[in-house]
């Protein structure tokens, strides 16, 4: 131990650290837990504080270092209970923070630039983040939490930061409606009119008004409402932007163990022999597990509704490694340091097996066979390797649909692995309470599944387990698994102590989950006027070593790429292939990034080769109010539906696509491809400009499939308690049921006290995923507060010698009777509580979906392809989405603009690239790449009002649906500047340079068709 | 991370070098890169923030001595400093790394990638090192290639000319991206073009021209890529400045 001075938070401090702590761990431990990891190589920021003013990532930096020096971090500014400094309060106000996960930092970031420069350019602030990544925001609001900032400490006086209303450019959604299933997109004179009064008037309402802000075109059929809709502050914003310990890691047990997971260093390998017997020794070391002593039983990690989709064809520690960085062992010990050195002591003996990577491959005859073994269940064809398969359709005789098109065409599209980079790293902690129950406290989307599944794992009853789930810095599907809980919940039982286990920067990459690579053939007839005869899907997925979320990814790779537009004829077929390489699973869009590529690019193509517009081939064909949704009962969670009546199949209600498409096209300057000097700037002359379109179509929830529970009880002061089962990840998902409760029980935000998703303590829900919570979970928050709201009605209408308590209204923190008479909801609590027949006022309720509506949206894309170098920027991006009623814009388009993001990444940059044996080559987030705010283009948001009768307060779903569009839009639009298809993902340089040349030809040629007419099964 | 036995900060440029003389010892200028390399036996940690290596300095004739402990961050902001270079150091690090990562430090890692590096060797860079025996100052081309004998010394400063006119052209995956392939040019007052290249070898290098590269491939390029590329960027590098 060595002794270093230095002051800390304006304090001066003689401190005790190993020479090798980082100046991270230091910070921890004296309890600034706004400091966070992200990664050890100082690539997240996320613990990034100020060493003598100056921005600092404390994960790279030697504690030691910092001797002598001057230490801030974000609790310097936490002077007074529930008060926040400017910059803090400025960051609440835009809604810049999504987890708050990096909050700290990037307060501090903003305390660093505006101490140097008091009125930063938007280059100035992006540099200054350039070190925060922020994988949620997307940095647009980062910028305009800064700017704010800077405003209020130059003592300018600032106006509510809030969404900008714009007028519609189409007819009204009634009118939409009336031409619902005619498939026409032809515009009256009237119609055009109106439009060019409306462009005119957004002109005037976007007068110079900042990015940041949502453009909100309402909607007349929408009713008025007092605090869903509006911009309100998040709830759980003050605890993230002061930095204060809400999340998994933030706690620190008494006698607390940490675990190291020894992990394979071969693809593929039988273990031989294990031998412990060193790690054993070792003083400190606690436990050291593997598959010769723990129980054998087989599940499928995927966070999903019981009976979990099969195959369950993995196993807490196995006795054959099927992918690097599949585990091997797991170790307990006093510290990181020594569970590390007991996990090199472990000495393995591998018999290593032929690996395969690509899907294709492991399809061959005599191909590796990733699963051997006899124990596993379900697995469909494990001797060929595929672990699942799916098909569905509208029609018997694909062959005779395809017979009556004009014209035939064909695509086959690639798109490869990415991962969600979560800035938190899958962390858990368990230990055994009082009582002796196991309680888990871990970053999860999922916690009740997470309950359920680790019961048989650890041979405990459901009852012995608590999961909690605290704040949690993103998911994004990753953490839609039960990746590490298990292995805490061994070690836990087997030490009897409390177990801790953050996964590396590194384990993230190799042994957590990664979107589906997959191949996709579509094979389209249309008429020669463009309209949609036939849609064959095929495609072929990369699982990974296990099968997780498989069948469902890509029943909904299937889905959402043929539900966008009618067509007389839908088929889809479907195989998840077993490799060695990195596991697959969930991850935002859950398999539509990739079906909606290949859609939206082959739309693309089909529109070049007919002549048309891309946009009006798509009017042609797109879904409208009151189309049915024929695919959606044969492509559902759960396998298809046989029979079915027309009239059961789902019927879309509310579509605001007309409007989203004409708000997005004229954002984003549509026309300007007209004009040729634009598009070839005499000045930049290796320079094309284009421009892509994609349609996107996503649902709310799995409909009689997801459950969300909440229950709701007032207090002695008019406030209430709504209790919930819903995850929130950082989404806002507390802060938008908290919005309709409030909204229900007529008070304001404030008085909603949010408590969720603690198995013990709160009511059941599926989780966040499938972009439910909004919808599933909110409509139960809506139950329950009605129940409410009736039995103070009841006692309202008592007091004040009303018959009917339907009389009651609720606004203003009063129930009022007609004649004007009010009673405070603090009085009626009191009364109730206390005073007169008393009783807790409280109500509980669940929704299952009975539909699942669909959001719809335009995202467009402007790009500038270098022809010399294939270098591509996105100069613009706008997507223009109908969620329904969005219950809080700023959060809804702080949605968008972050998935925006992630959606580029998935474009151009990220790609995690294995090595021939199977190796992550680049799992570091700076090679990996993913944007960051220094990269960012300039993106526009519009959330276009529509009336779902389905959903609370008409709210539909937000969290996915704007990543699915970005890849193809960006597609599309390097072949409009450069007439060059390219149907493999990413687009990175060198490819687009190869395809410039020629090579690796895209696109979507006609087939001469002669025989069968079908894709081959 | 590095597994850390012993930690030392000296005060003196005698004192620093006699540490350097012990088994195990890595010099760290910030520890950016150094501190998060994973290394199996414990180390000693030769901490340089405490020696007088900082510090921009003109010297007779207009070429400046920039000290090894100089941040990237201060060597972005010197109004001294040619803007090629300021910039380079700006998109050197991120935000978060910056005001610890030091000139010395770039120099040490000899990152292939590094932009920075490209600019200085376009600017005539010489490394001056101190060892035992003295200090020697060579060209920065040769303290890349021969990089492997800065082991038991250390760098402390680098000097480059400050005149002329530069440019830089790259490619990368996204703006901010490191460069795949990045070109500097730079005209000496002689006329002369310096032309420097990163991504087609073991460092950044000086070139005369495109030809006879063989660049190592990785994900981000082939060396079929790398090597149209450096071409293309080359003449675009040059036009610009001439």
């Amino acid at each position: 131990m060595i002794d270093i001075r230095l002051r800390l938070n304006d304090v001066d401090r003689c401190l005790s650290c190993e020479p090798g702590d980082t100046l991270l761990t230091l910070l921890r431990r004296e309890g600034c837990f706004s400091v966070r990891f992200g990664s050890d190589t100082g690539e997240t920021g996320a613990a990034a504080v100020l060493v003598d003013g100056r921005l600092a990532s404390a994960d790279v930096l030697l504690a030691a270092q910092a001797a002598g020096h001057e230490v801030t971090t974000v609790e310097s500014l936490n002077v007074a209970t529930g008060e926040l400094h400017p910059i803090q309060a400025a960051f609440v106000e835009t809604g810049a923070l999504q987890s708050g996960y990096s909050a700290g930092a990037m307060v501090l970031a903003t305390k660093a630039l505006l101490e140097r420069i008091s009125d930063p350019s938007e280059a100035e602030i992006r540099d200054a983040f350039s070190g925060i990544l922020d994988r949620e925001s997307g940095y647009v609001k980062v910028v305009e939490a800064v700017r704010r900032a800077s405003a209020c400490l130059r003592g300018e006086k600032l106006e509510p930061f809030q969404p900008i209303e714009v007028p519609r450019l189409t007819g009204l959604p009634a009118a939409e409606a009336g031409t619902a299933g005619t498939g026409s997109g032809d515009k009256s004179g009237d119609a055009n009119d109106t439009s060019r009064a409306a462009e005119t008037g957004i002109g005037e309402a976007l007068d110079g008004a900042s990015l940041a802000r949502p453009r909100v075109v309402p909607s007349p059929d929408v009713a008025a409402t007092v605090v869903v809709g509006k911009p309100e502050h998040k709830v759980d914003a003050l605890a993230l932007v002061k930095g204060n310990p809400v999340f998994t890691d933030d706690v620190e047990p008494r006698g607390l163990l940490h675990a190291k997971v020894l992990r394979s260093p071969y693809a593929h390998a039988r273990i031989v022999a294990i031998d412990d017997t060193e790690a054993r020794a070792l003083t400190g070391v606690h436990a050291v597990l593997h598959h010769g002593n723990t129980l054998r039983v087989k599940y499928a990690s995927g966070g999903q509704s019981a009976p979990n989709p099969f195959p369950w064809d993995q196993v807490s520690f196995d006795d054959t490694v099927r992918h690097v960085g599949d585990r091997v062992a797991a170790v307990a010990a006093e510290t990181v340091e020594l569970a590390e050195e007991a996990c090199r002591r472990i000495k393995v003996t591998y018999d290593v097996l032929p690996a395969v990577f690509d899907a294709h491959d492991a399809l061959l005859e005599g191909a590796p066979v990733v699963h051997d073994e006899r124990d596993s269940i379900g697995i469909v064809d494990a001797p060929r390797n595929v672990a699942a398969h799916i098909e569905g359709q509208t029609v018997e005789d694909m062959d005779a649909a395809v017979a009556g098109a004009d014209r035939v065409f064909e695509g086959t599209f690639h798109v490869h692995r990415v991962q969600h980079c979560a800035i938190e790293p899958h962390v858990t902690i368990g230990w055994l309470d009082a009582d002796e129950r196991l309680v888990i406290r871990t970053s999860t989307q999922v916690p009740f599944h997470v309950r359920r599944m680790l019961a048989p794992l650890l041979g405990l009853p459901v009852k012995q387990i608590r999961v909690i789930k605290p704040r949690i810095g993103g998911g994004f599907g990753g953490k839609q698994e039960m990746l590490i809980e298990d292995i805490v919940g061994h070690l836990v039982l087997a030490t009897r102590r409390p177990v801790r286990l953050e996964l590396t920067r590194d384990e993230e990459f190799a042994s957590s989950r990664v979107r589906h690579a997959q191949t996709i053939t579509f094979r389209t007839g249309v008429t020669h006027d463009g309209r949609l005869i036939s849609q064959d899907m095929a495609v072929v997925a990369n699982t990974g070593p296990y099968g997780v979320h498989g069948f469902t990814v890509q029943s909904v790779t299937g889905l959402r790429g043929l539900s966008s537009y009618n067509c007389p004829a839908k088929r889809y077929w479907g195989d998840v292939v077993y490799t060695n390489g990195p596991v697959s699973g969930a991850m935002r869009g859950y398999g539509a990034p990739q079906g909606v590529f290949a859609l939206e690019s082959h739309m693309d193509d089909i529109a070049r080769a007919l002549g048309m517009d891309p946009v009006e081939l798509r009017r042609k064909n797109w879904v409208r109010a009151g189309d049915r949704l024929d695919i959606v009962p044969r492509l559902g969670e759960r396998g298809a539906v046989e029979v079915i009546d027309p009239e059961d199949l789902p019927q879309v209600a509310s579509c605001g696509t007309e409007e989203c498409v004409a708000q997005a096209l004229r954002a984003i300057g549509w026309d300007s491809r007209d004009d040729p000097t634009w598009r070839t700037p005499p000045d930049r002359p290796s320079i094309r400009r284009g421009i892509g379109f994609a349609l996107c179509v996503m649902g709310s929830g799995i409909a009689f499939v997801d459950m969300g529970a909440a229950s709701i009880k007032i207090n002695d002061d008019g406030s209430f308690n709504l209790l919930i089962g819903a995850t929130d990840l950082g989404t806002g998902a507390d802060t938008i049921v908290a919005q309709i409760a409030a909204e229900v029980l007529g008070v304001p935000l404030e008085d909603i006290i949010v408590y969720e998703a603690d198995t013990d303590l709160t009511p059941f829900d599926v989780g966040a995923y499938a972009s439910g919570t909004t919808y599933i979970s909110g409509t139960a928050v809506k139950k329950a507060a009605e129940i409410v709201r009736h039995r103070i009605a009841e006692r309202a209408a008592a007091i004040f010698g009303l018959e009917h308590a339907s009389s009651v209204e609720l606004h203003d923190r009063h129930a009022w009777a007609p004649d004007g008479r009010s009673l405070s909801l603090a009085d009626i609590a009191m009364r109730s509580l206390h005073l007169e027949q008393q009783e807790q006022i409280m109500g509980v309720a669940s929704h299952l979906a009975s539909e699942s509506p669909s959001p719809f949206a335009a995202q467009l894309a402007q790009v500038e392809v270098d022809i010399e170098t294939g270098q591509v920027t996105v100069a613009k991006i706008v997507t223009a989405v109908d969620c329904g009623v969005a219950v809080n814009p700023i959060t809804a388009s702080g949605q968008v603009e972050g998935a925006m993001l992630m959606g580029l990444g998935y474009a151009l940059s990220e790609e995690l690239v294995l090595d021939q044996q199977g190796r992550i080559v680049n799992a570091r987030l700076g090679p990996y790449r993913v944007f960051r705010s220094d990269d960012a283009p300039a993106s526009e948001v519009f959330l276009v009002q529509t009336m779902e009768p389905s959903g609370p307060f008409g709210a539909k779903a937000i969290g996915e649906i704007p990543i699915v569009g970005v890849a193809p839009a960006v597609r599309n639009a390097i072949l409009d500047a450069t007439g060059v298809a390219i149907n493999t993902t990413p687009f990175t340089p060198e490819r687009v340079w190869r395809a410039l040349h020629g090579e690796q030809a895209g696109g979507s040629p006609e087939l001469q068709l002669r025989g069968s007419g079908s894709l081959a099964t | 991370m590095v597994t850390v036995s012993n930690y030392e900060r000296p005060n003196t440029m005698s004192e620093a070098i006699a540490a350097l003389s012990r088994e195990h010892v890595v010099v760290i200028g910030g520890g950016t890169k150094v501190n998060p390399a994973a290394r199996a036996e414990p180390v000693t940690v030769v901490d340089l923030q405490a020696l007088p290596l900082y510090g921009v300095q003109r010297l007779e004739g207009g070429a400046l001595r920039i000290g090894a402990t100089t941040t990237l961050q201060n060597l972005a902001d010197h109004l001294d400093v040619p803007p090629v270079i300021r910039e380079a150091a700006r998109c050197e690090e991120p935000s978060t790394l910056r005001a610890f990562a030091t000139l010395g430090g770039c120099v040490a890692t000899a990152d292939p990638e590094s932009e920075l590096l490209a600019t200085l060797l376009a600017y005539d860079a010489t490394v001056s090192v101190a060892a035992p025996s003295g200090t020697q100052t060579t060209p920065l081309a040769d303290t890349l290639r021969n990089r492997g004998n800065l082991a038991g010394r250390i760098i402390t400063a680098v000097t480059i000319e400050t005149d002329g006119i530069a440019s830089v052209a790259r490619v990368g995956r996204t703006p901010a991206d490191r460069p795949i392939v990045a070109a500097v040019a730079r005209t000496t007052p002689s006329g002369e073009v310096r032309l420097a290249l990163t991504g087609v070898a073991a460092t950044p290098v000086l070139v005369k021209d495109a030809e006879g590269l063989d660049p190592p491939a990785d994900f981000r390029g082939s060396s079929e890529y790398r090597r149209a590329i450096a071409t293309t960027l080359i003449a675009r590098a040059v036009e610009a400045v001439r």
